[in-house]
């Protein structure tokens, strides 16, 4: 059995063992490593991907219930040949990352948030973001840095 | 449906298909919802199935239909989903803000209402306890026909059941009541209750309680009712402050579970206050849409 879904606008097919956590074929297959597996259990929110445009934690999604559907990852999350979103130029700009592990996680999660809502509030993005967690806790000046694209047009593009 | 013999995921589309498949397996096989636990085996070093079944193809079980009378929930429908399409609806309450704080939000979008009642061993399940204080049925499809029957029979029988019996959906009644739902984390969020408390209640033409209904999930192994409690506060007025007071006189009702998480003393301790917060939710939902 295979299954054929979507990867960053790319066709792929997956003829491995069903079973499979997301993370791990687009780690270990497609080296898509941007995704990082860390608690494998669904509470840190690093391998959070887009699946069909919602962040999912993608170490609990077997491949075989993806066929048919559309997986986004940090390196695809830009969109269009970009480099960065607006998500990530402003983490960058306020020099926000620290060790960095979290961040394809943080970023997922706050891209889709700011695609539904592109004015929210401080508790808004808390409330998101409550399933990412920053071992380096640096919490509040993420949400400062997100806070300031907050409410320009296409925030996220 | 795609079947591969020795295959380990097998898609069925319809529930006498399913049904069928993990009749032929006989335990081999287990029913596959959002996945959620079942894909955390690997890192907790425990066997997983061998096999399996995945109902994600199945559209009746993502169903969630809402009318006066009842409200009937596919087995398949999601945290996030059911907090949506409750919201609201003051008498369902307690359900809507269970599944709307469980987890994290990315768990929520995919975690479902059946596996969360189907886990045997998940002390913490969110969903039971407004189920249980909701008078929720569970239908279920196998080998043997279709059955119904209440949450709390399901409860304590599901690891008996055979392994073809399929939960297919949640059916709970609309009476006149209302409900709310308090649960205790020892971080904001993300993480499993250490203890929650459902309410249901309904109040006389004074306000004060005639009928109540109140479960406690995560402190013992497996959440249930709380009668000595709902009986002490009938003609009572639904004050939170008095409703901790009886609480208290009954917790030796109660023998919470040690667990990494947290000992079972404290489990107990926390819980006229829970219930006191769930009482507190009810009164500030006063004035909200109906």
């Amino acid at each position: 059995m295979s299954v054929t879904l979507t990867v960053n606008g790319e066709e792929r097919t997956f003829d491995g063992d069903l079973r499979l956590p997301l993370a791990d074929m687009l780690r270990d297959q497609l080296r898509l490593t941007g995704t990082k597996t860390v608690c494998r259990e669904g509470f840190c929110g690093a391998c959070t991907v887009h699946v069909d445009g919602e962040p999912m934690v993608s170490c609990l999604i077997p491949m075989g219930t993806l066929a048919g559907r559309s997986v986004v990852t940090i390196e695809g999350v830009a969109g269009g040949g970009a480099q960065m979103n607006a998500v990530q130029r402003t983490l960058l700009e306020h020099d926000v990352v620290q060790c960095g592990m979290c961040f394809p996680g943080m970023v997922m999660t706050l891209s889709a948030c700011l695609e539904k809502n592109h004015a929210p509030t401080r508790e808004a993005l808390k409330a998101e973001l409550s399933g990412n967690i920053c071992r380096c806790t640096g919490y509040e000046r993420i949400l400062d840095a997100v806070l300031s694209i907050s409410g320009q047009e296409g925030a996220v593009k | 449906m795609d079947i591969t013999t020795g295959s380990t995921f097998l898609s069925p589309d319809t529930i006498q298909q399913a049904v069928s498949v993990l009749r032929d397996l006989d335990g081999a096989g287990v029913p596959l919802a959002g996945a959620t636990w079942i894909s955390r085996a690997a890192t907790r070093c425990e066997t997983p199935p061998g096999t399996y079944v995945s109902l994600a193809g199945i559209a009746s079980l993502h169903e969630i239909h809402i009318d006066a009378r009842q409200v009937s929930i596919g087995s398949l429908a999601t945290h996030a989903g059911i907090a949506e399409a409750l919201t609201g609806c003051k008498d369902l309450q307690a359900l809507a803000m269970a599944a709307g704080m469980s987890a994290t939000p990315a768990i929520r979008r995919v975690a479902t209402i059946g596996g969360n009642i189907c886990t045997t061993a998940f002390a913490p399940a969110d969903l039971v306890p407004p189920l249980l204080v909701l008078d929720a049925e569970v239908e279920i499809q196998g080998s043997g026909g279709t059955a119904i029957l209440p949450v709390a029979e399901f409860m304590s029988q599901r690891r008996d059941r055979a392994p073809s019996d399929l939960v297919c959906r949640i059916i709970i009644p609309r009476p006149a009541r209302r409900s709310a739902h308090a649960r205790l984390t020892l971080r904001k969020a993300g993480e499993y209750p250490v203890a929650h408390v459902s309410i249901a209640v309904a109040t006389d033409a004074l306000d004060r309680i005639a009928e109540a209904a109140i479960a406690v999930g995560s402190v013992e192994a497996t959440a249930r009712r709380w009668p000595a409690l709902e009986a002490a506060i009938v003609g009572l007025a639904p004050d939170p402050a008095e409703m901790k007071q009886v609480a208290v006189a009954h917790l030796k009702d109660f023998t919470g579970r040690d667990a990494v998480d947290a000992p079972g003393w404290y489990r107990e301790r926390v819980l006229p206050g829970l219930v006191a917060r769930a009482f507190q939710a009810l009164a500030d939902s006063e004035g909200g849409a109906s």
